[in-house]
C-alpha cells in the first residue's frame, strides 16, 4: 500500500534510487501506512498547538516532531518534499540520525493533521517531542563544544609562541622579545584557564569540600589533581613572567585543558546518543478521550481535561485514558502493560478498569474515577520521574584512585623540594613545578571517559543503548539478577502449547477463529493454519458460515458443514451432553500448570481440548544456566499468576523459592529494596513493562528490553533493542571487556606518571620535555581506548538439548509451527 | 624583528574572528546534525514531476 502511495505521487523511481544511496545500508522493514485519524485530530487542537509549537512571523508556526520509520536517504528526500506537496508548508527539514522533523507551516492553509496524514500514507508516524530533556542535554553539549573549540585555538597559539621559546629565545639574548612572548602567552593562557579550566575547578572544589566534611580521601575524584596541576603551573608561570625569570609552562597547561575537554565532550556526546534512543517518548496514555456529553453525543477531549464522573466511550482497540468503572458493555481487556499478564480479562458493568490497559473486543462506556497523575499508572510514572533525577554521581575506578594519587604527588613534591634544597636551591621551584605539571593526570583523566564513549558507540551499534556510566562497572560486579517473566524469559504472546484429541477438530476451530482478535484465536490459527492474522490470503480457506461470539465464553459457528464450538471448558460442558473423562482430566492438568484450556466441540461432541500459554524463549535456558554457574542468584518476579511462574521456573531450573508470581509493581520495588538491604553485591533488574518501571529504577542496574513501555525506558539504565536474554550476555561480556580496557589505559598512564615524576625529581624536565611527554601519553591512552574489542557479535551459547522446551507433559505435543 | 610586535596581535585578532565564527556555528546548530546534509547533497534541485523517470 505504501508502494501504491509512492507510485500515485510519481515518486517511485526517485525514491528507490535514493534508497540505495545510504552508506550504512538500511535496515528497512516493509512500511505499512499508518493513518490514525483520531490521534491526528489532536494535532489541530488549541492545547496541542500551544504546547508544542512556536509562533513565527507571517502567521507561520514551527514544530519539531519525532518521525517514526525514517531510516535512509530516500526518506529524507521524501519527507523534505513536503513544501512542494502541501501548500502552506514553508520548510521541512529532517534530521535523519535523530529522526526529527523541523516543520514550518501555516496552520490556516494546511492543517497539521493533514500533514501527519500525508506522512502516514508512507508509513511515517509523527509524534510530538518531549522538549525538556533532550534540549537541556544538547545545550550542555553545545556549550562544551564551544568551550573546547576556544581552548584549542588558544592552546595552538600558545604552542606557536612556545616554539620560539624552545628554539632559544631567552632573556639573555632578546630581552624585549622574550618579555613579549611570555606576556602574550600569559594573556592567551588566562582565558583558557579561567573559562576552560573552570569546569575542573568547580568540580574539584566541591569534591574537596565533601572530602573535608567527611575527613576522607574517598570523595576526591580525577578533577582534583588536574585542578591542582593547572593552578600550580599557571601561577608559577605567571610569577615567572612578572619577575622575568624562570620557566614558563603555559603551553603544557593549555593543551592539557583542551585535551581533557575533548575527552569529556566525546563522552557527553556518546551518552546523548544513547539517551536519545530511549528518549523517543511516545505517549503511554492516550492524550485524547471520547467523552459522552449529557445530550448523548461524543466529543473528543484531551485526557488531561477529564473530570471525575465523566462518562467515556472506549472503542475496541483503544487504550483506556483513565481509571474508572464500566457502566455499559461487556468486553475483554488486556492488562499486560500493567501486570504482565498475557491473558485477557473479562469486564462487564461494575468492573474496574485502569488507564493504560487496552480494550480488546467490544465498545464500553465507563465512568472516570481517577485521571492523569492520580491513576495508578500516572503514579508509577511520577515515581519513576522523581527517582531518576536523584541518581548520584558515579565514582569511577579512576576517581577512586585520585585520592591516593593526590597524596602521592604531594609527597613526591615535598621530597623533591627537600632533595633540591639540599643539592641546588636555585632549581628547587623549577623541579617541584615540573613535577606537578608533568604528573598532571591528562592521560589518567581521559582514560575512563574515552573508553566509555567508544564502548557505548560500539554497544549502540549492537542495539544495546547504555545511558549511565556506572553501568559498565556495576555489570561486572553483579551478584543478583531479577528477571521479569513475560516478554523477557518468554515470548510474550499466547501460543498453542499442547492439545489432546482429534487434530481435524482443531483445524475446524482454527477456521472458525480466522476473524478473531482474541490472542488465543490468533494463536490457534497460526499454529494450525501456519499464518499470522490479519492476513489477506485467506481466500482459499473455507470461510465459516455462521459466527457468533459469546462474550467471555467462546465462539460458535458452522464450518464446512459442521457445528463448531470452541471456548472455556465450563461453558462447553453446558452446551454438550457429555464431557469425556480424558478431556476433563486434561483440562485439570492444564489449569494446574497455569495454562489456559480451551475445549472444542464438533456437532455437539467434545473432540479436543487444547492449552495455550506463553512459551519460553529458546535462548533463556542456556543463558540462565551459564549465569547461575557463575555464582549469581536469579529471581523471577512476575505479575502473572503464580502457577504460570512456577511452571516457568521449574522449566528453567530456578529454585521455586526464587520465583514469585502475582507481584504488583509496588511489590517488585519493595522486593528489590529488601534484597539491597540484605546483599552487598549489586542487583540487576531486567524487565519491559510499566509494572517493572519502579523496580528498574530502584535496582543498581535497570535493564529495559525491546518492546518495553515508555516508563521502563525512562527508568532503566540500559535499553536492549533485541528481545530475549541473548543481548544480556553480550552486555555482560562487553562490560567486562570495557573494564579491562579502562584498566589497561589507567595502567599506561600510571606508568607514564611514574617515569615523569622520576624524571622531574632528577631535574631532567623542562617545558620542552613536558610538552612532548604529555601529549605522547595521551596519544597512547587514546590508541588503547580505540583499539578495544568489546561488543563484537557473540555466538549464541550452545544449549543443553531438551526434547521440548515448552513442557514435559505426558500428552501429545504439537510440532513447533514453522515460522513462529 | 620588531615587526613581530605588530604581527602577533594582528594574528590573534584574526584568530579571534575565527573563534567568533566557530561560536556562532555551534550555537546556530550547524554541528547538531552532521550526517543528513551529506545525503541532502545528492538530491536534485528540480522537484520530480509525476511520472518523471529521468532521475
Amino acid at each position: 500500500m505504501v508502494y501504491e502511495a509512492l507510485h500515485e505521487a510519481g515518486f517511485d523511481s526517485t525514491y528507490y534510487h535514493y534508497r540505495n544511496l545510504t552508506p550504512n545500508g538500511t535496515n528497512a522493514q516493509p512500511a505499512t501506512p499508518s493513518v490514525d485519524a483520531f490521534r491526528l485530530s489532536e494535532f489541530d487542537t488549541e492545547t496541542f498547538l500551544k504546547k508544542h509549537t512556536r509562533r513565527l512571523d507571517g502567521g507561520f508556526r514551527s514544530i519539531d516532531l519525532y518521525l517514526d520509520g525514517v531510516h535512509c536517504a530516500a526518506c529524507v528526500w521524501l519527507v523534505e518534499r513536503l513544501p512542494f506537496e502541501r501548500s502552506g508548508v514553508q520548510e521541512a527539514t529532517l534530521d535523519l540520525p535523530r529522526a526529527r522533523l523541523s516543520l514550518t507551516w501555516n496552520q490556516d492553509e494546511t492543517r497539521l493533521s493533514d500533514i501527519g496524514a500525508w506522512l502516514g500514507t508512507f508509513g511515517y508516524t509523527a509524534h510530538p517531542l518531549r522538549m525538556q530533556q533532550s534540549s537541556a542535554r544538547s545545550a550542555a553539549e553545545k556549550k562544551l563544544l564551544t568551550k573546547l573549540g576556544i581552548c584549542w585555538a588558544l592552546a595552538g597559539n600558545v604552542m606557536l609562541l612556545s616554539f620560539a621559546l624552545y628554539s632559544g629565545l631567552a632573556y639573555s639574548t632578546d630581552t624585549n622579545l622574550t618579555i613579549f612572548a611570555h606576556w602574550t602567552s600569559l594573556l592567551l593562557a588566562l582565558p583558557a584557564v579561567v573559562y576552560g579550566g573552570s569546569t575542573f575547578f568547580q568540580r574539584a572544589w566541591s569534591s574537596l569540600r565533601l572530602a573535608w566534611k567527611g575527613r576522607t580521601l574517598r570523595n576526591l575524584h580525577m578533577d582534583t589533581p588536574i585542578a591542582l596541576g593547572i593552578l600550580v603551573g599557571f601561577s608559577n608561570s605567571a610569577w615567572a613572567t612578572i619577575t622575568q625569570q624562570g620557566e614558563v609552562w603555559f603551553d603544557s597547561i593549555t593543551v592539557l585543558i583542551a585535551a581533557l575537554l575533548t575527552a569529556r565532550w566525546l563522552h557527553l556526546r556518546s551518552r546523548r546518543l544513547a539517551g536519545e534512543a530511549t528518549d523517543r517518548l511516545l505517549s503511554l496514555l492516550p492524550t485524547l478521550a471520547r467523552r459522552i456529553t449529557p445530550t448523548g453525543s461524543v466529543e473528543a477531549v484531551p485526557a488531561e481535561d477529564l473530570n471525575r464522573d465523566d462518562l467515556l466511550e472506549v472503542r475496541a482497540g483503544d487504550v483506556f485514558p483513565a481509571d474508572g468503572l464500566i457502566t455499559q458493555g461487556r468486553s475483554t481487556v488486556n492488562n499486560a502493560v500493567l501486570t504482565g499478564e498475557s491473558k485477557p480479562i473479562t469486564v462487564a458493568e461494575g468492573s474496574m478498569v485502569e488507564a493504560g490497559a487496552t480494550n480488546m473486543s467490544a465498545p464500553l462506556h465507563m465512568r472516570v474515577r481517577a485521571r492523569g497523575s492520580e491513576t495508578r499508572i500516572g503514579q508509577l510514572l511520577a515515581w519513576v520521574q522523581e527517582g531518576s533525577s536523584q541518581h548520584g554521581t558515579f565514582a569511577s575506578l579512576a576517581d577512586r584512585l585520585s585520592g591516593y594519587f593526590v597524596v602521592s604527588v604531594l609527597t613526591l613534591a615535598a621530597l623533591t623540594a627537600g632533595l633540591w634544597l639540599f643539592l641546588d636551591p636555585s632549581r628547587m621551584t623549577t623541579n617541584v613545578v615540573a613535577l606537578l605539571v608533568i604528573t598532571c593526570p591528562c592521560a589518567l583523566g581521559m582514560a575512563t571517559p574515552l573508553a566509555m564513549a567508544i564502548a557505548s558507540g560500539k554497544a549502540a551499534r549492537r542495539g544495546l543503548f547504555i545511558k549511565s556510566d556506572h553501568a559498565f562497572e556495576t555489570l561486572t560486579k553483579l551478584g543478583t539478577l531479577v528477571l521479569d517473566k513475560t516478554g523477557t524469559l518468554t515470548e510474550g504472546r499466547m501460543t498453542l502449547v499442547a492439545y489432546e484429541g482429534d487434530e481435524p477438530a482443531l483445524d475446524l476451530a482454527a477456521h472458525l477463529e480466522t476473524e478473531s482478535q482474541h490472542p488465543m484465536g490468533i494463536a490457534l490459527v497460526s499454529a494450525r493454519l501456519g499464518c499470522a492474522l490479519p492476513s489477506v490470503d485467506m481466500g482459499d480457506l473455507p470461510k465459516p458460515d455462521a459466527y457468533e461470539h459469546i462474550g467471555g465464553q467462546g465462539v460458535r459457528g458452522r464450518v464446512d458443514g459442521h457445528d463448531v464450538l470452541a471456548g472455556r471448558p465450563e461453558w462447553i460442558a453446558t452446551q454438550t451432553t457429555t464431557f469425556p473423562m480424558q478431556f476433563a482430566s486434561a483440562v485439570t492438568q492444564y489449569t494446574r500448570l497455569g495454562y489456559s484450556p480451551i475445549a472444542i466441540a464438533i456437532d455437539g461432541k467434545v473432540q479436543a481440548v487444547c492449552a495455550f500459554g506463553d512459551p519460553i524463549r529458546s535462548s533463556s535456558q542456556a543463558i540462565l544456566d551459564h549465569v547461575q554457574a557463575e555464582g549469581k542468584t536469579v529471581y523471577i518476579l512476575s505479575g502473572d499468576h503464580s502457577e504460570v511462574v512456577s511452571t516457568v521456573a521449574a522449566q528453567l531450573g530456578i529454585p521455586l523459592s526464587q520465583a514469585h508470581g502475582d507481584v504488583t509493581p509496588e511489590a517488585k520495588r519493595t522486593f528489590i529494596e529488601e534484597l539491597q538491604s540484605r546483599t552487598t553485591a549489586p542487583i540487576a533488574m531486567i524487565g519491559d513493562g510499566v509494572n517493572d518501571a519502579a523496580a528498574l529504577q530502584k535496582a543498581d542496574v535497570g535493564i529495559a528490553v525491546q518492546g518495553g513501555t515508555t516508563a521502563s525506558l525512562v527508568a532503566a539504565d540500559i535499553f536492549l533493542t533485541r528481545p530475549g536474554l541473548q543481548p544480556l550476555m553480550e552486555l555482560m561480556t562487553g562490560a567486562h571487556h570495557v573494564m579491562r580496557v579502562i584498566k589497561r589505559s589507567l595502567g599506561i598512564s600510571l606508568v607514564y606518571n611514574v617515569l615523569g615524576a622520576a624524571a622531574a625529581m632528577l631535574g631532567v624536565v623542562n617545558p620542552l620535555v613536558a610538552a612532548i611527554a604529555m601529549p605522547l601519553s595521551s596519544l597512547l591512552v587514546v590508541t588503547s581506548s580505540i583499539a578495544q574489542r568489546s561488543f563484537q557479535p557473540l555466538q549464541p551459547l550452545t544449549q543443553t538439548p531438551t526434547s521440548n522446551q515448552v513442557m514435559g507433559l505426558p500428552f501429545s505435543t504439537p510440532q513447533r509451527p514453522t515460522g513462529t | 624583528m620588531e615587526v613581530i610586535y605588530l604581527l602577533i596581535p594582528v594574528a590573534i585578532a584574526l584568530a579571534a574572528l575565527g573563534v567568533y565564527g566557530f561560536r556562532w556555528a555551534v550555537h546556530s546548530g550547524q554541528y547538531d546534525d552532521t550526517e543528513t546534509p551529506a545525503l541532502r547533497m545528492l538530491m536534485d534541485d528540480t522537484p520530480a514531476q509525476p511520472g518523471d523517470t529521468s532521475v
